[in-house]
């Protein structure tokens, strides 16, 4: 209990410190984070939209590729991606593998079916007055669904923090394609896995520590930003 | 004497396998008020529908102003511009009393300033001057109805169509949609209220439109039908 506390203790003391490594994770984590639920939501809100609303065949195939997205291993998206950014890959010449764009693009990509999958479920489940009410008072197709989005923006908020909390919690995709380079590609996460097997607890509960006030933090300035709109 | 806004031809409509609307002939004449009444399932709703443009007959043909609906997208956004259903429990749109008002008229292009004279007015004949920066979602049943009356007012449409209006409302609500479509129909819009009230025609001084089991049918005596066929010459709207 004793190795806890004291490793508690050294956690505070290097955030309050400032550490540069903590500091550098904690922004590398941000960063990748955000641009990947914007690419995400750019992908998934539309497919989402359009998954809910039309009519095509093998739909429901579709929706059930994305449920089955959603639980995809991060390692594995990693992995695909890894193949495709490595030297010998088809993009291997772009030379994104070890970089932040890497792991921006898997993340992205992790992100996206959450992202669309909430959207999905925040269309189907709005009220079904909206399109024949925008429609008849004389709107366009997309000026319906423009007042449609509009009209479910608290559940897309919701899409859009599930797939935050999605990206910056995982650990495969920043490992494999950031290669947790120091100062540079080292996420959060990575820094946890890494000091931690290197014996350095208190770094990783510092950063973990960081984690959870990030995450919880995201968290409740979207749900306030929410609850203030929705009053 | 009036010709017809709307010309229907053996038009049928379904839910599954279930005929909802089966009607032969009927026109439906411009610049007039018209109760669109019967039972429960009638199929009232559903021709409000077709009438509205916003879901297609199965067979059949419709004319609006004498020329024939082809229910391609881009022509039927058109129509909607030209006629706006008001649906029995109408949907406001979060925000103020202002926006949903002013939905309609941004969809149609016009600018903020002009929309803001005609939101103040279209609030002003249904009662509700000065409610524009009230939030929509917080007034009483009543009040909601004849916020979504004066959204689709200020389309200034061609065809008003009313889906119940008056059901389930205050005696003083009701009260203001009847005097409000009598005169809305007496400055030249065609107005089709479809109500379970088979007295509402006659205080109204309205043609009626009797549905039953989706089909034109005569309204029960003592009421006045004036179901409008091309067979019947001397009662059609358009003779």
């Amino acid at each position: 209990m004793g190795f806890i506390a004291d490793s508690f203790r050294m956690a505070v003391s290097l955030i309050v410190a400032g550490d540069a490594d903590v500091i550098s994770a904690v922004i590398t984590s941000l960063s990748v984070a955000i641009w990947s639920v914007l690419f995400a939501s750019l992908a998934g809100v539309p497919a989402g939209v359009a998954i809910a609303l039309g009519k095509f065949p093998m739909r429901g195939a579709v929706r059930l590729l994305l449920n089955s997205l959603m639980a995809m291993p991060t390692v594995v998206i990693g992995l695909l991606v890894y193949g495709f950014l490595s030297r010998q890959g088809p993009l291997g010449s772009l030379g994104l593998l070890f970089t932040p764009k890497a792991i921006i693009i898997g993340q992205s990509i992790l992100a996206a079916p959450v992202i669309a999958n909430y959207t999905l479920g925040a269309i189907q489940g709005a009220d079904e007055r909206i399109l024949p009410t925008a429609r008849t008072l004389g709107a366009s197709n997309s000026q319906s669904l423009m007042l449609l989005v509009r009209e479910v923006r608290f559940g897309l908020v919701a899409a859009i923090i599930a797939g935050f909390g999605r990206v910056v919690s995982e650990v495969g995709i920043a490992m494999m394609l950031g290669g947790n380079i120091r100062m540079y590609t080292r996420t959060m996460t990575t820094a946890i896995a890494l000091e931690t097997s290197k014996g350095e607890f208190a770094f990783g509960l510092a950063l973990g520590l960081v984690l959870i006030v990030v995450s919880l933090a995201v968290n409740l300035v979207l749900t306030v930003a929410q609850e203030s709109h929705r009053a | 004497m009036n010709v017809a806004k709307y010309n229907l031809s053996s038009v049928r409509a379904s839910y599954g396998k279930t005929l909802a609307v089966a009607i032969d002939d009927l026109s439906i004449a411009a610049g007039e008020l018209h109760v669109l009444t019967g039972p429960n399932g009638s199929g009232k709703s559903t021709l409000l529908g077709i009438l509205a443009f916003l879901n297609k007959q199965d067979k059949g043909e419709i004319r609006f102003d004498g020329v024939p609906v082809n229910w391609t997208r881009k022509e039927c956004a058109l129509l909607r511009q030209r006629v706006t259903l008001l649906h029995q429990h109408p949907y406001l749109f979060s925000g103020s009393v202002a926006g949903n008002v002013a939905f309609g008229l941004a969809a149609r292009g016009i600018g903020k300033e002009q929309a803001r004279n005609v939101i103040r007015e279209s609030l002003e004949k249904v009662g509700l001057a000065g409610f524009e920066s009230r939030t929509a979602r917080k007034l009483s049943g009543g009040e909601s109805r004849r916020v979504a009356l004066a959204r689709a007012l200020a389309c200034k449409p061609e065809v008003l169509l009313l889906d119940e209006p008056v059901a389930n409302v205050d005696r003083a609500s009701a009260a203001l949609f009847e005097s409000l479509v009598v005169s809305l129909a007496s400055d030249g819009m065609t107005v089709i209220i479809s109500s379970h009230d088979e007295r509402l025609g006659a205080r109204l001084g309205a043609r009626m439109i009797y549905l039953e089991d989706g089909k034109l049918g005569c309204a029960p005596e003592p009421l006045p039908s004036v179901v409008s066929t091309r067979r019947e010459e001397g009662t059609h709207a358009n003779s």
